[in-house]
């Protein structure tokens, strides 16, 4: 009896020391697939952020952006060439601005977006953007690109999906094809017309008057300001202002 | 560990499912304190995936997860440990995303990361204390 109680103890023994090996040999397998996972999920990770870091800082023209933010900023407010809001606003303000120009950017993302809401939709005032070209010789081929759109109704869109997807200031960016992309994504039109008329003599005339009626109000920077209403005497230059300055000149402009 | 893990995904379903649903009507999920960057985030061209709101995935890992959590056994643990680790990746990457190349933050999309790297920390224990280990 007790001779076969004893092998039943070690059967027993022997079944539990299996299961406990089987056990240990799965967890080990386990743990070796989430290790292996780990790995492989931080190295993806790192993969994604090293290609996004890589990537064009803007003017890409395979990758328009933020052109839904812009659609949204502009819906529902008239335009005529590159002036922005009602014909008959009593204040009109003027933005010298040049598309290349970064300060510009950081401008059209945070500065006038307020100006755009408070201002420009309930139809106080109307915003002019006239070319101020400082940065180098692509801003002359840029301001001319959003003059051609404006007379297709699309200036402002042009100006400020450009200004969002900007690239940096000393890279030369601005081609044929990067000034496509944006025309189309500001929903120009008449794409071929618009293509003429950017390289027009008439059109390229405009953006060298306007830079040098911008040096002749004494600006030396972009954007500078200037606004004209029935308080004011003609065109007032402001130059370049801090954030909220404008709604102010606007208020003090009207009277 | 597991009753962790279901109140943790349930949060996540929330937080999804309010980005997706704000997102669905054309709009973003409102940000607290007046920030802008919800809006921001919600517009840039990473929000969606293959045209779809990357919350809607988020929306179902959240629920698998959920589904792992109430489950016992060595596949439920290695799949909630998947599958929060694939979300602990894109988290990562997205909150990458976030500060350098859209340069907002969404606090909704934080809160998702949060929840997520919550998740991943109870499945990694789960499976790490417990795999192989009888139900």
């Amino acid at each position: 009896m007790s001779g076969r109680k004893d092998r039943e103890e070690r059967r027993e023994e022997r079944l539990r020391a299996e299961e406990e090996a089987a056990g240990g040999d799965r967890r080990r397998r386990l743990l070796q697939v989430a290790s292996a996972a780990v790995f492989l999920t931080a190295a993806v990770v790192l993969v994604l952020i090293v290609v996004n870091a890589n990537k064009s800082s803007g003017g890409d023209a395979s990758s328009i952006q933020h052109v839904d933010t812009v659609e949204s900023l502009l819906h529902g407010i008239p335009q005529r060439g590159l002036t922005l809001g009602e014909p008959g606003a009593k204040v009109t303000l003027v933005e010298f601005g040049d598309l290349k120009c970064p300060v510009c950017k950081a401008f059209s993302e945070e500065v006038i977006p307020p100006v755009i809401e408070s201002k420009v939709r309930d139809g106080s005032a109307k915003i002019e953007f006239r070319n101020f070209t400082i940065i180098d010789a692509e801003s002359t081929p840029a301001g001319a690109a959003a003059i051609a759109a404006g007379k297709q109704g699309r200036g402002w869109q042009f100006i400020e999906i450009f200004y969002r997807n900007q690239g940096n200031e000393t890279a030369h960016y601005v081609t044929g094809e990067f000034l496509m992309a944006v025309a189309k994504a500001a929903g120009v039109a008449d794409i071929a017309r618009w293509n003429r008329e950017r390289k027009s003599t008439r059109i390229l005339a405009e953006v060298a008057k306007t830079t040098e009626e911008a040096e002749g109000l004494g600006f030396e920077g972009t954007p500078s300001f200037a606004v004209s209403g029935p308080a004011g005497e003609g065109l007032e230059a402001l130059g370049t202002v801090e954030a909220g300055a404008l709604e102010a000149a606007i208020d003090h402009a009207a009277g | 560990m597991r009753g962790v893990a279901t109140f943790l995904a349930t949060l996540g379903v929330a937080v999804s499912t309010y980005i997706a649903i704000a997102d669905s009507g054309g709009g973003s999920p409102v940000c607290l304190g007046g920030s802008h960057g919800c809006e921001t985030v919600a517009n840039s061209s990473y929000s969606h995936l293959l045209g779809v709101n990357i919350a809607v995935f988020g929306i179902f890992g959240y629920l698998i997860l959920f589904a792992a959590a109430l489950s016992r056994g060595d596949g439920a643990r290695l799949g909630g440990f998947a599958v929060s680790l694939v979300g602990f990746g894109y988290s990562v990457y997205l909150t990458y995303l976030e500060l350098f190349q859209i340069e907002a933050v969404c606090q909704w999309c934080v809160a998702s990361a949060i929840v997520m790297t919550g998740l991943f920390a109870v499945n990694a224990i789960r499976m790490v204390g417990y795999a192989g280990k009888p139900a």
